[in-house]
């Protein structure tokens, strides 16, 4: 009985947290499922329509170019958002004098607002000849050049933008993995003869390789919520350029059509790719995803 | 920092630590490859602060100026520009507002999301691990997904247009769950055994014992939450709308988005939103770099 | 173990005031109104009422009204002033009407959330294109009796009628004032390409392809745009269906209509379509006078870049003459206003509008207070002391911030108001009219035919017209056919996805 009393208390202690987590998360993730399936009415639901809502937005273009968008995205922040922090540590990490200095200078972007950055940047890219990269362009005598209005260059830029902003965070992350590596693992093989490539291919990266592969999925976990980078940026264009995902969620319920039904219907899309991945993941690990 | 600073020009060096050894001999190769380090780190240091000494500059030009000057530096470093947008903007209130949502953003972070962990580290009633498990899942989708229920939700319970439910959000922040639980875990079950022996209540091991020595993460939690409250803008716009508790980044949101506002003074209005986390960011740059490399964790 | 426990409820019933706390705070703090929301201190009677002559002002009238239409804590100080002014006026005709200055920029994204969680100001001002959208939803009051015992309803125009009603007749809103596309003119930098005649007046373009030829000779000449080209999210395509109708997008190549069938069909392939295509097409690949961000310059960029003096012209409303000249620093003396050019296929002009309209849960005393406060501010078909002094003060406020002081688009049937307006602009006129006569004259001579815009998700349409233009603009060797064809084809799925079901 008194087992009992300490359960139901320790359930009581919890519960304010999980209902907090049902009334954000939880209950809302279920009912995009459950709206998806509807039409909706300013935020009725009208009528069940089965998958109707799927169908039709399989069958919009700008759906069809958001799916393709974001795998482009993904793509590039693999290449970029990635690859660049561990770049970083890695050179930071050979620094001797000056390392606090390089560290801390780096994580400074991290720090912005994200939407602040996006409108900073956003000037540096303008094609205008007052645009910042083309002001610098101009010192080097080229002349204006055209960024946000070109439909190939659009998702790097946004990807090269986060990563300006995250790089040097992750980076911390992954110098705090190479301080753990023994020193002397580094001095026997520089006894032995082995040049920087070799030490960085047969110590560095199989210490950091567990790391890595858990920053990537939530990498890619993030490169999925991009959404107001390209509304800030370019709206999703030029021409659905860099519409993503979530930006033609917010644009289905928030933009002007109230289509609460079809957004669901992205958001559940989003989700399941999201859990496709995991998936994947977990496969490739081969045992439980160490969160602990 | 700047002992740090001044150490880059130190002729005493401490020794190497990285890939590089001092046990390397000194040729070309090597050379060329320290030498090649510090360039790099010399890019990084332009790349990462240029923007921001730009964003200022530019804070200093007119309108006219602003769209036709293809100088970086303003032709006069007129300060009234920026006092007058801060007055016409009145950004003073959404700087109060941002504040409202932090404070009980950080203490909802705390006790909620404290608790929970509590319960999922120490407790461990029968049937913890589906919570635990649910945790884990939300870690890996996007908060962004739900957001179309959730505002119908909040809409729905007519909570639009206050900070409360941006405060109960940050009580359902899966990361700090996680940060909390891996902590408590680490707390040696000794001292809890003994305060309970001592007659304790569950809460009061809580709030007297665990809390207490959990002090370190309470702070990682705290600068995430502050982070991450005064830079967020979907929900809070969605919550907040144009009224008049905005917070500094809803309003830099309407304003990007609806420019109802000349481009001179949004740059200001950039610096303006800028400025505290930086600020906030030099006082506590050495407690937070040095605990997301002890926590190894990501903002 | 029990304390814990009365610990835990009162924790949980912390967190529910916590909840009930920010809605009392919200109607604490008066930004919303809702239904029950009026001071309690009503029945006090009026002690000292001004000797009012127009019968439509109730003294006993009780309500708390929240204005959309305030001006923003960063408006000038003269026009805070001026609202000042109207609500003492306001506080001496209807002394139990509290109002609240709710400055309120409208956009359907930032409406939506105020309208479902009751904190909506009573009174918004959207344009003409989301009334359909916002009746259709049950997003606005219905005010038609309020209307009716104003004794204004007869004044509506019929389109105004149809625009603002739903199919029972019932009307949710009133017309703030009508606009008409012509073009901005930035005459510095026609002066300074030389394109001044002997009068002194910038040499405009009457014919698109006159745009053209100009907008290089500006290029040439100044190096700066020859026209600025809000190409981003809709705008593009809102411009472009003005475009095309002078090329003859009109009548049987309409660019929406219904088959025999009832079908709603999209045509965006016809011959004329495709030439204003190529027209653009040409405007940046041949001419090339377009700014060089048009992609994603947006209705305000336009006037940013306008006003500054980075391009010349602007295809742009009456409207919204404060935009370049009060609002970027152009002097109106550098500023003209001229008809939109006309094409091969016609001379047309778009027109729309905005609209006053009304919170979802405004109550009939609170819409009769909003519509005597909107007398006061002169913009309700009333010809006496309070309306002519209302115009006067707008104009004179206008004139002292360096805006363009024009003659109103009338958007009511009521020869003696719009003869009252056309006075009071006269009186305070701070342009040459020589710069504008063009423009107004246009539409009342008939050199240009007035045009509403296409009946159907004309916002949808722009955008995947705008999509077109983006890619033309962008690519140098696109097809234009295959643009049209796709953004034509995307649009009959929209459709078809909601209408011809």
């Amino acid at each position: 009985m008194a087992k009992f009393k300490q359960h139901a208390t320790s359930w009581f202690i919890m519960l304010p947290g999980i209902i907090l987590f049902g009334f954000f998360l939880w209950v809302p993730l279920l009912q995009s499922v459950r709206m998806s399936f509807y039409r909706t009415r300013n935020i009725e639901l009208v009528e069940f329509v089965g998958f109707d809502n799927f169908i039709s937005i399989f069958n919009r273009h700008e759906f069809r170019q958001a799916l393709v968008n974001t795998f482009s995205y993904t793509i590039w922040s693999i290449l970029l958002g990635f690859l660049v922090p561990i770049f970083l540590a890695l050179i930071i990490g050979e620094t001797v004098r000056g390392k606090g200095f390089f560290r801390t200078v780096a994580y400074v972007p991290n720090v912005l607002p994200g939407l602040a950055a996006m409108i900073l940047w956003r000037a540096f890219f303008s094609a205008e000849s007052t645009g910042v990269i083309n002001i610098l362009l101009g010192h080097l005598g080229i002349g204006p050049m055209t960024f946000l209005t070109e439909a190939n260059w659009v998702i790097p830029i946004i990807v090269l933008i986060s990563t300006w902003r995250g790089a040097g965070a992750t980076a911390l992350i992954y110098m705090a993995g190479l301080a753990g590596i023994n020193p002397e693992l580094y001095e026997a093989a520089t006894i032995d003869g082995a040049g920087i490539w070799k030490r960085i291919r047969y110590i560095t990266a199989p210490a950091i390789f567990n790391l890595g592969s858990t920053l990537l999925i939530l990498q890619i976990i993030a490169i999925f919520q991009i959404m107001y980078e390209p509304l800030v940026l370019t709206r999703g264009g030029p021409d659905n350029a860099s519409i993503s995902l979530m930006l033609l969620m917010w644009n289905y319920a928030f933009g002007g059509n109230m289509d609460f039904g079809r957004a669901s219907a992205v958001a559940v899309i989003t989700a399941v790719i999201l859990l496709g991945f995991t998936v994947l993941y977990q496969i490739a690990q081969r045992r439980k995803v160490d969160w602990d | 920092m700047k002992t740090k600073f001044f150490n880059l020009f130190n002729k005493n060096a401490p020794p190497r630590t990285g890939i590089i050894r001092d046990f390397d001999k000194k040729t070309t190769g090597i050379k060329v490859t320290v030498f090649f380090v510090y360039i790099v780190c010399a890019i990084v240091v332009v790349l990462a602060l240029f923007p921001i000494y730009w964003v200022i500059m530019a804070g200093f030009k007119d309108l006219r100026e602003f769209m036709s000057s293809t100088l970086i530096h303003p032709y006069a470093f007129d300060f009234t520009r920026y006092t007058t947008t801060w007055n016409q903007l009145n950004i003073i209130q959404n700087y109060l507002n941002s504040f409202y949502a932090i404070i009980g953003s950080v203490v909802s972070a705390l006790v909620f999301n404290g608790l929970l962990a509590y319960g999922l580290a120490i407790l461990k009633p029968k049937g913890y691990k589906i919570v635990h498990n649910m945790v884990l899942v939300s870690l890996l989708i996007p908060a962004t997904i739900a957001l179309v229920p959730l505002f119908i939700n909040i809409q729905r319970f007519n909570m639009g247009g206050f900070f409360t439910p941006l405060w109960l959000a940050a009580g359902a922040n899966a990361i700090n769950v996680v940060l909390f639980r891996q902590f408590f875990l680490s707390i040696p079950g000794s001292i809890i055994e003994a305060a309970r022996m001592d007659g304790c209540s569950q809460l009061k091991v809580f709030s007297k014992i665990v809390m207490p020595l959990s002090k370190p993460i309470c702070v990682v939690v705290t600068i995430f939450t502050v982070n991450g409250v005064w830079s967020d803008f979907l929900l809070p716009f969605l919550v907040l709308g144009v009224g008049q508790w905005q917070t500094v980044m809803v309003r830099l949101f309407v304003f990007s988005t609806q420019q109802t506002i000349n481009n001179d003074d949004l740059m200001r209005a950039v610096v303006f939103s800028m400025v505290p986390p930086i600020i906030l960011f030099f006082i506590f740059q050495k407690k937070l770099t040095e605990n997301i490399v002890t926590s190894g964790i990501k903002g | 173990m029990k304390k814990s426990l009365l610990f835990m409820v009162v924790a949980i019933f912390i967190l529910l005031l916590l909840t009930a706390c920010g809605d009392n705070d919200n109607t604490g703090s008066g930004s919303i109104a809702s239904e029950g929301s009026a001071p309690v201190t009503t029945a006090a009677p009026p002690e000292e009422i001004e000797d009012i002559s127009i019968d439509v002002v109730d003294p006993y009238l009780t309500a708390t009204i929240t204005l959309g239409n305030w001006p923003p804590d960063t408006a000038p100080g003269a026009e805070l002033a001026l609202f000042e002014g109207f609500r003492e006026i306001m506080r001496a005709q209807y002394p139990n009407v509290t109002v609240v200055p709710a400055f309120f920029s409208y956009t359907l994204a930032n409406y939506l959330p105020m309208a479902r969680g009751g904190t909506a100001p009573n009174l918004f001002q959207p344009p003409f294109t989301d009334p359909p959208l916002l009746i259709s939803q049950g997003l606005v009051a219905d005010v038609t009796d309020a209307l009716a015992e104003f004794g204004i309803l007869d004044k509506f125009s019929p389109s105004y009628i149809e625009l603002l009603g739903d199919e029972n007749g019932r009307i949710f809103g009133l017309p703030r004032d009508g606009y008409v596309l012509g073009m901005h003119i930035n005459i510095d930098l026609f002066e300074e390409a030389g394109l001044i005649d002997e009068d002194g007046l910038p040499m405009v373009p009457r014919t698109l392809q006159e745009v053209a030829e100009t907008g290089r000779i500006i290029r040439e000449e100044t190096g700066r745009a020859g026209l600025v080209f809000p190409a981003s999210e809709t705008f593009g395509g809102w411009l472009f269906t003005n475009i095309a109708w002078n090329f003859g997008a009109t009548g049987e190549n309409a660019i929406q209509s219904q088959d025999e069938n009832g079908r709603w069909v999209a045509n965006f392939t016809s011959e004329p379509m495709i030439e204003a295509m190529y027209y653009i097409r040409a405007l940046r690949w041949e001419y090339d006078i377009l700014n060089a961000d048009a992609t994603t310059t947006d209705w305000a960029g336009s006037h940013n870049i306008l006003g500054t003096g980075q391009a010349a012209m602007n295809f742009a409303a009456n409207d919204s003459v404060a935009e370049p000249t009060a609002g970027r620093g152009l002097p109106v003396e550098s500023f003209a206003l001229i008809p939109f050019p006309a094409g091969p296929g016609g001379a047309y002009a778009l027109t729309g509008g905005t609209a006053f309209m009304f919170s979802p849960d405004t109550n009939h005393d609170q819409a009769m207070a909003v519509l005597g406060f909107l007398r006061i501010i002169g913009v309700l078909p009333f010809v006496d002391d309070d309306t002519v002094a209302a115009m006067r003060a707008g104009a004179s406020a206008a004139r002292d911030r360096g805006v363009p002081v024009l003659p109103p688009v009338p958007a009511w049937n009521d020869d003696e108001f719009i003869a009252t307006q056309r006075a009071v602009a006269d009186e305070f006129s701070n342009v040459d009219m020589r710069l504008f006569d063009d423009f107004f004259n246009s539409f009342t001579d008939g050199t240009i035919t007035l045009r509403g815009e296409e009946p159907l998700f004309t916002q949808q349409m722009y955008r995947e017209l705008t999509a077109a233009i983006q890619r033309i603009i962008t690519r140098e060797n696109a097809d234009v056919l295959t643009a049209l064809q796709q953004a034509q084809d995307r649009f009959q799925e929209f459709l078809d996805d909601e209408v011809n079901r």
